[in-house]
């Protein structure tokens, strides 16, 4: 053998890998060569090297803290779990009960809302529109959403009290603006609901009237404020002539009856949300009984402890989770706009049969409590009223959920920026809430 | 060979993974055990530092032992595993990467004080850098303590082809050491 093979067995040589001649052989060779032993030196230097560093590197001992994390990440992730579990008992619930027929009734008041009155001082009215004022029965159809697509809301409005039916549904509201009290009826279940909306539904809750009446009077009495004419079209077989009347996130269209200066249909869109009413009649003959506050026959009162004087994130994270978790069966929603939260909403009151919710909280074994139950619906129908009086321009708010699991910690969903606050709160798919600045936020 | 004396170490790690699948987690500890010093190691030469090879190490274990289930042949452990550490690394390096960015940023023309290496990361480094199969043997025969007969049972070869690839192995990490060697002269 010559050096060069000799030195390709030096490793095998202090492994102890070399068969007794070989070993044998090395170790003359070695006696004699000066430059082998040299090589011999380097490679034990690296073998002792190796074994030093991985003895430093043993000394840490991982054992008790991997465990230890183990432990702790698998609690974190049973607590998700159980999350998901109990939410889809929630699911069964709220999918059959029919007190979330509240929920959708709150979101009803949120419709209002986005009728709100978006200029800030108020005028006297107009010549033109003196009979809309004086008007004391009205009856329109409120749709919020796109016209083919949307639930259309139909008011009968009789002074300060509405009665309102939705297409969708089959709970009755009637709202005492002026007492600032709401009765929903469900005729499914008989029930009857109070409902004290004073706080901030009773400012945002004002009759379609009162809203009309701020846009003509604006339109009529503020040369300031620029009105497109846009000349005369039929609408539902009636001529009318139309006014376009544009602000900052604002488009406002009312078309009115060319004879009478009624207006017969308005449009209006504020940021992102469509509302249009339309089949606008005034003073026609109204069964007053139809807006009494009074319990109907055959009805029986519900009394509910409420609160709707707060709409907070938590409210709105109960809307995420009854959206994604139950009725999208565990992923989040492509977008979210108010018409879509309004559908959602009167998919989950429908579902709400009460023979089926009964039976099935018999064969299911649910003992959740009807006030529980009450609980959830509210907090879902504050919710959607939450997400209603973010700003309508949306410019402070992101939805980036589609496609996102439900129960996925790691990524985003929601974030807004509350008023005042320079930080965001992001909302993660397994609904957690973070506070954020806004150079670390997604997308 | 019979199928069972093929490999017994690899047997060891599949009964050890059935078990923690089965509802036995605290036998996962046998796992970090042998694997632990073999992790550090590897992930030292990757990461700089012997805290951040830790931390990684124990992440590594952690995402290892939660996604077990998905472990297609529960006898190749340790390749599987070193891989997760690999994966890791690379998040490691790139949040790393960033968040020096951000304080270069922040600080201007401050020094960054360089983060503290581990006792021979030059060793560690050289390690990282090896072509997977030197880097397997030199991992399993130094920080695993496995003789290269258990090696060669684990990574179903011969015991000619273990010391072979581990004699490539060491001129390898010799070459590369000497260079950065050579180099840190130059700096200096």
């Amino acid at each position: 053998m010559n050096c060069a093979e000799y030195k390709e067995l030096l490793v095998a040589y202090i492994e102890g890998l070399l068969d007794e001649a070989q070993k044998h052989s090395v170790a003359e060779h070695l006696k004699s060569c000066a430059s082998c032993r040299a090589e011999l030196k380097e490679v034990s230097d690296l073998h002792d090297r190796l074994v030093k560093n991985s003895n430093t590197l043993t000394q840490s001992n991982l054992e008790d803290v991997v465990l230890d994390r183990i432990v702790r990440e698998q609690n974190a992730r049973l607590k998700t779990v159980d999350k998901i579990n109990a939410s889809l008992k929630l699911r069964r619930i709220i999918m059959k009960s029919p007190f979330v027929k509240l929920a959708a009734a709150a979101v009803i008041i949120v419709a209002v809302l986005v009728g709100l009155n978006p200029f800030k001082d108020t005028v006297t009215f107009a010549k033109v529109i003196q009979p809309i004022l004086n008007a004391r029965t009205v009856v329109l159809d409120f749709i919020v959403g796109d016209e083919t697509n949307g639930a259309v809301m139909h008011d009968v409005i009789v002074g300060s009290k509405i009665r309102r039916t939705f297409s969708n549904m089959e709970t009755i509201l009637i709202i005492d603006l002026d007492n600032a009290k709401m009765l929903t009826l469900g005729p499914a279940d008989k029930g009857a609901i109070y409902m004290d909306i004073q706080g901030p539904l009773q400012k945002g809750t004002k009759s379609y009237l009162g809203l009309v009446r701020d846009i003509v009077s604006k339109i009529v009495d503020n040369p300031n404020i620029p009105v497109q004419e846009l000349g005369e079209r039929e609408i539902d077989g009636q001529r009318a002539v139309g006014f376009l009347l544009s602000e900052p996130n604002i488009k406002l269209t009312i078309w009115a009856d060319l004879e009478t200066a009624l207006p017969i249909r308005i449009e209006f869109l504020q940021g992102q949300t469509q509302t249009i009413i339309k089949n606008i009649e005034f003073d026609v003959l109204v069964d007053e009984s139809l807006v009494s506050m009074d319990i109907p026959a055959g009805y029986t009162l519900h009394e509910e402890e409420q609160d709707w004087s707060e709409f907070t994130e938590q409210d709105f994270i109960v809307v995420l989770q009854v959206w994604a978790g139950y009725v999208l069966g565990g992923r989040f929603p492509d977008s979210i706009s108010l018409e879509e939260l309004m559908k959602l909403a009167a998919e989950v009151g429908q579902a709400a049969e009460v023979e089926q919710a009964a039976e099935f909280e018999q064969a299911h074994q649910l003992s959740i409590s009807d006030e529980e139950k009450m609980q959830i619906g509210m907090a879902f129908g504050r919710g959607i009223v939450f997400f209603q009086q973010l700003e309508p321009s949306g410019a402070d708010w992101h939805y980036v959920g589609k496609g996102v699991e439900f129960g996925d910690a790691n990524t985003a969903v929601f974030l807004y920026r509350p008023k005042g606050s320079d930080t965001y709160r992001v909302i993660y798919g397994d609904l957690h809430v973070e506070d954020g600045e806004a150079a670390q936020l997604p997308k | 060979m019979s199928e069972t004396d093929k490999s017994t170490q690899n047997m060891a790690d599949k009964y050890y993974v059935e078990r923690c699948l089965d509802g036995h987690p605290d036998n996962f500890r046998y796992l970090v055990r042998r694997y632990q010093a073999v992790l550090l190691a590897h992930l030292a030469g990757k990461l700089g530092s012997k805290d951040k090879a830790e931390e990684a190490a124990q992440e590594s274990f952690v995402r290892a032992y939660f996604k077990m289930d998905k472990l297609q042949k529960p006898d190749l452990f340790y390749s599987w595993l070193l891989g997760i550490a690999d994966n890791i690394a690379k998040e490691h390096q790139r949040n790393e990467q960033i968040r020096r960015q951000r304080e270069a940023v922040r600080s201007f023309s401050q020094e960054v004080p360089p983060p503290e290496l581990s006792q021979d990361f030059a060793l560690e480094a050289a390690i990282a850098e090896l072509a997977e199969p030197y880097r397997k043997i030199i991992l399993l025969r130094y920080y695993g303590q496995h003789s290269c007969n258990k090696i060669a049972q684990q990574l179903d070869m011969p015991l000619g082809t273990v010391t072979k690839t581990l004699s490539r192995a060491y001129a390898m990490l010799r070459s590369s050491l000497q260079q950065t060697e050579r180099s840190e002269v130059y700096e200096v």
